[in-house]
């Protein structure tokens, strides 16, 4: 909402508060202070001086010399580039320390070797509307030596934020009256004339959302431009002025914070009708828009049936005022806020009006409201008034006298502020105390229903600033989040100290990209979990894997040249499950991406492109005790798919994406991806329970090639060796893999894989023959099993 | 002349001609063939050493002393130059290394900086004695409203601002929900922090993402009274942003807290003048939050009259780009690797 401050200043005693002051007031009442514009001059020290002197520059052509008096008794010698103003002209000037609104300050100095004490200033250098080039030329009655400022207009606009439950703060009155509390100053006297009023004989009340209704009318009026204040308040607050009748509403509606409407009398026929709206009934809304009503919409309608304003929101386009207007029907009514604020959302006709009744009126300021907008369209507009203002239904009471325990407060408060100054602030507030001890609330402060309400209003107006600070917490024992928390912190640590970098991307993504899932149980139809209105179709369904995200976030760093692509991201992911069985399962995951430069190139080393053993390294990598296998496994839209596994559980899958899919992308290396179940991962980093003794005794090596189908994968072999189960065999690895496509060195449909074996008895040194024996056990295993030939 | 003035002749010249060998062997090879020359199976004095069985009698005793005298001078000689000579390998060695050339590179990584300061902020409210806890981002409308005291028509509901499911299920539009949870789950005191995303339907811009990061925090017990809130909340962004750093309190709403704040830090970014940045939301747990879990838990433990707590929230996102100045909120997600790397 937008404040003007002198507008404020109608109603409180502001001077002598700086703008910081006034900032500070609004913030420590609650009110977001979000911008402040100053209009005018705000300098006192720019001063009406009479130019008495100007003579050329001696070094310079364009710049004159001139004499001024500025009522210091003495000429003050100011060099000057203007050339509009003639001797003996009054022009703004500047003395040394006026700050312009530029943000500069002005000093003595010295231009081209001749001293200048100030400055002669132009309507913008000051603050003013640009005008004419050259210097402002000031009427001939200015007097010299006062602040200019003083003789031009100054406002400071202030833009400020009000909490959805404080409505009696969107009115100038309002804001004046909670600045008077906190200020402990009285406010400026109001007056609004009595008006007489009747029980209405042509209102018709039909609905609940309408409780109270007031009609006058007013003959006789002259509509046309408004007086420069009515015309000048408005345009203050940034309200652009219509005429006089339209003007006076808005202003009563700024000033007071009853909305109010004017009705083009000679449009309605017969009397008021309140009622709600006929479901399909189309409404014309005075911005020119249409609208479709429902039942529950609320309209301002004449005995003809039609609606002329959409209750509360906007009046109609048929029934407004306008130049030809000569008699008008003003409406100042209590609006149910509900209702108000459903017609308003569904229609998304916001206005000034609905703002304020969809928070809440006070219905106590209804009838007011309506006689100073009489008595303003009277003075602007001329006419006369019609009988007595008509009013319909009753002000409701919406609140109740509220208990205030001095227990609790003190409790809540720390102690920091007794019942009697509480007391007070509820008095300065509007409460009142009542014989039994319970607080009187006024109709404007509806917001106020509870004991906690009362506090608030205390510890607000008391300020934090004034209550102790207490350190004082129970002991917590750490929580299973807390444990899930810190193992995922070691494997984000593990994970970047691998060369990896944590990403972080949006949950939401696009149909599109649900290729790229790789959930850890495929999906299945119905499983994909999407929102109903999303913002855009990039971001339409709930991710069920993390590596869309990561293969996007890829995809943008190849754009800017990225050659190394190592990236991880924790976090939920979302489906149902079987089928929409199961429904809104979040879980854990851990998504892995890598692409490009496995290695840095430089002088001393060769660049190296990632491929899939340098995604299986940093899988093994994070849980590098953990014996991990990977078995393949199909994924849809991936190659080279694997199950990972620990101890046979399946704790997630590992894959390439589709060569296709990665050309569609525009990638030039291989794309291989992971996604981890990370609920499973935490359970695998538990430490050792135990160290293992050392071997005491050594032991020994043997090596062997094996010429093998170029199909036979290592996994059937390492199956073999552990099935062989040799009792001396403590580890095996494999250290070479050789194939020559040519089939010159070796066979094309064949490979050599060489295996280093490692033997050891924990209770001996062993013999070579043992070692020996025990290899060839080894090696007659293999021939047999896979037909290995042995190189 | 006797074979004893022989060869004390030979012995003499065999270690003159030594000396002289060793001293001009240019490299560890020259040597070693040197020792070989003199001292190996068929080295000189090795040869000549063995004429001593010739040698008269009484002439034994000197000649051996002269023997093993060149030997030992001989040996000394070697050693002292094998040393010498390893000196000058080691050095030369030593001196083909460029120490100003770059190291081998190796991969860097780094963590994202959300994770960098949501653990900071973790840390310090687990050291104040908070435990984690946690709740669904897919909500109800009871968890994410209804129990938190907002209205049926309260304008964050509507379609515009949160994501709805066709279940009639939501993204959660803040953590507050997890207060609810956790309530709904322990008795007092509960003492807790939930860090996690939330959703609203804005249009990603420079400042605004769809899907943010807040930490939640929730402190109930018997007598949680405001000055604990203001203790709490001043040491905790003390901690965080500085010890000198001045935070106030600013009155504001929130449905689910009475009295509520918001909070300011006052900062000052470099070259600029210091100024107040709004950094958490606080209040006390509004009674009628107390009276809706009491309702679903069907017990008393969370009677109004009996606890009182305080509850406060933040944005992680903007923490981030306050710390370090990040202009521009997409940059969170983008992920692009030359803003990653700045965090390694």
């Amino acid at each position: 909402m937008n404040v003007s401050l002198n507008w404020l200043s109608t109603h409180l005693d502001l001077s002598g508060k700086s703008i910081k002051e006034i900032d500070d007031l609004f913030t420590f009442a609650g009110v977001e202070v979000e911008g402040i514009v100053s209009k005018g001059i705000s300098s006192e020290k720019i001063v009406v001086a009479q130019i008495k002197e100007a003579v050329q520059h001696p070094n310079a052509d364009r710049l004159k010399v001139t004499q001024v008096d500025a009522g210091e008794g003495v000429l003050r010698q100011i060099v000057c580039g203007a050339q509009n103003y003639k001797v003996a002209d009054k022009v703004p000037c500047a003395l040394p320390g006026a700050a312009l609104p530029g943000g500069f300050t002005i000093g003595e100095t010295v231009m081209r070797k001749v001293e200048s004490r100030g400055m002669l200033c132009s309507a913008q250098e000051i603050g003013l509307p640009p005008g004419e080039d050259g210097l402002l030329i000031l009427p001939e009655d200015a007097v010299i030596g006062k602040p200019v400022k003083e003789m031009f207009d100054s406002d400071t606009l202030l833009e400020l934020e009000v909490t959805p439950n404080r409505p009696d703060l969107l009115s100038h009155y309002g804001m004046a009256r909670e600045l008077a509390t906190l200020l402990k100053t009285p406010l400026k006297v109001m007056e609004i004339p009595e008006v007489p009023t009747v029980a209405a004989g042509s209102i018709r009340l039909e609905s609940e959302g309408c409780p109270l209704y007031s009609a006058v009318r007013i003959s006789g009026v002259t509509v046309k431009e408004s007086p420069e204040w009515l015309k000048g308040r408005l345009e203050s607050i940034g309200l652009r002025p219509i005429n006089n009748i339209v003007d006076v509403t808005n202003f009563v509606l700024h000033e007071l914070g009853q909305p109010l409407h004017a009705f083009d009398a000679g449009k309605v026929s017969g009397g008021i009708v309140v009622r709600q709206a006929r479901e399909g009934e189309v409404f014309g809304a005075l911005d020119e828009s249409e609208h479709v009503l429902k039942a529950d919409d609320l309209v301002i309608s004449d005995e003809s049936g039609a609606a002329l304003a959409l209750a509360g929101v906007m009046g109609g386009l048929e029934s407004g005022v306008t130049e030809g207007t000569t008699e008008i029907l003003l409406e100042s009514a209590y609006f149910v806020p509900q209702g108000i604020r459903r017609t308003s959302r569904r229609t998304a006709l916001m206005s000034d009006s609905s703002y304020r009744f969809e928070r809440g009126v006070d219905p106590q300021g209804v009838l007011a409201a309506s006689a100073l907008a009489v008595k303003l369209i009277l003075e602007t507009a001329g006419g006369s008034v019609a009988g007595a203002t008509e009013v319909a239904g009753e002000a409701p009471v919406l609140t109740k006298p509220v208990a205030l325990d001095a227990a609790r407060l003190d409790q809540l408060m720390g102690g920091s502020i007794s019942l009697t100054d509480a007391g007070a602030i509820l008095t300065r507030l509007g409460l009142t105390e009542r014989a039994d001890g319970l607080w009187e609330v006024p109709s404007f402060r509806a917001d106020l229903q509870r004991h906690i309400d009362l506090v608030e209003e205390i510890a607000r107006v008391h300020g934090l600033a004034n209550v102790p600070s207490r350190f004082l917490g129970a002991f917590v024992p750490a929580s299973a989040v807390d444990l899930a928390y810190d193992a995922d912190l070691v494997l984000r640590r593990r994970l970047a100290a691998l060369g990896v970098y944590e990403c972080q991307t949006i949950k939401l993504i696009a149909d599109g990209q649900m290729v790229d899932a790789l959930p850890l149980r495929p999906m299945q139809d119905g499983d994909v979990i999407r929102v109903k209105l999303p913002l855009s179709e990039d971001h339409a369904v709930m991710r069920p894997s993390i590596v869309p995200g990561l293969v996007a976030s890829a995809v943008r760093n190849v754009r800017q040249q990225a050659k190394s692509l190592r990236f991880f991201e924790m976090g939920r992911v979302f489906r149902n499950a079987g089928g929409g069985k199961a429904k809104d399962q979040e879980s854990e995951t851990l998504g892995l991406l890598v692409s490009g430069g496995a290695a840095v190139g430089g002088w001393n080393q060769a660049e190296r492109q990632a491929d899939l053993y340098d995604l299986k390294g940093l899988v093994q990598a994070l849980v590098p005790n953990k014996t991990i296998r990977f078995v393949p496994r199909e994924r849809e839209g991936f190659a080279l798919g694997c199950d990972i596994k620990a101890d046979d559980q399946n704790v997630g899958v590992v894959a390439r994406l589709l060569p296709a899919r990665e050309r569609e992308l525009d990638f030039v290396s291989p794309v291989y991806v992971a996604e981890l179940d990370l609920g499973k991962l935490r359970k695998l980093l538990a430490g050792v329970d135990h160290v293992e003794d050392l071997p005491q005794f050594p032991g020994s090596s043997r090596d062997a090639a094996m010429e093998v189908a170029a199909t036979l994968p290592a996994s059937e072999i390492e199956g073999a060796v552990l099935k062989h189960a040799e009792p001396l065999l403590v580890s095996f690895e494999c250290f070479d893999v050789f194939a020559d496509a040519s089939g010159v060195k070796l066979a094309a449909d064949r490979k050599s894989v060489a295996y280093r074996f490692h033997y050891r008895d924990s209770g001996r040194t062993l013999q070579s023959g043992e070692v020996d024996a025990a290899h060839q056990r080894m090696l007659e295993m293999l021939t047999q099993k896979l037909g290995v030939k042995f190189r | 002349m006797g074979t004893g003035f022989l060869m004390k002749e030979q012995i003499s010249s065999i270690q003159t001609e030594a000396l002289e060998l060793i001293a001009n062997a240019g490299d560890v090879r020259a040597l070693e063939d040197a020792r070989v020359a003199v001292l190996g199976k068929k080295g000189s004095l090795t040869l000549a050493a063995a004429g001593i069985k010739d040698v008269p009698k009484e002439e034994k005793a000197e000649v051996g002393q002269l023997l093993n005298a060149a030997r030992s001078a001989i040996t000394t000689a070697l050693e002292k130059k094998q040393l010498a000579l390893q000196e000058v390998a080691d050095r030369a060695a030593l001196a083909g290394i460029d120490v100003t050339l770059p190291g081998r590179a190796v991969l860097t990584g780094a963590l994202h900086p959300l994770t960098l300061i949501r653990d900071e902020a973790i840390g310090i409210l687990r050291r104040m004695g908070f435990a984690l806890a946690d709740g669904p981002e897919i909500e109800d409308e009871f968890h994410c409203f209804d129990a938190l005291n907002t209205p049926a028509d309260h304008p964050a509901r509507n379609e515009k601002d949160t994501f709805y499911f066709d279940s009639g299920k939501l993204l959660r539009t803040h953590t507050s929900s997890v207060q609810i949870r956790t309530m709904e789950g322990a008795k007092p005191p509960v003492r807790i922090i939930a860090p996690g995303s939330a959703y609203r339907r804005d249009e990603i811009d420079a400042t605004h993402l769809s899907v943010f990061n807040q930490l939640e925090g929730l402190y109930v017990a018997e007598d949680v009274s405001l000055p604990d809130l203001k203790g709490t909340l001043e040491y905790f962004l003390q901690e965080l942003f500085g010890p000198q750093t001045e935070v106030r309190f600013r009155p504001h709403f929130f449905p689910f807290t009475e009295p509520s704040f918001e909070i300011d830090v006052k900062l000052t970014v470099k070259g600029q003048a210091p100024r107040w940045i709004e950094v958490a939301g606080c209040g006390m747990v509004d009674p009628a939050v107390f009276e809706s879990v009491s309702k679903t838990r069907k017990d008393d433990a969370f009677d109004p009259a009996a606890v009182t707590g305080f509850a406060f929230g933040m944005g992680l996102d903007r923490l981030a780009m306050i710390r370090w100045g990040i202009k521009d909120i997409r940059l969170l997600i983008e992920n692009d690797v030359r803003f990653l790397k700045q965090f390694a």
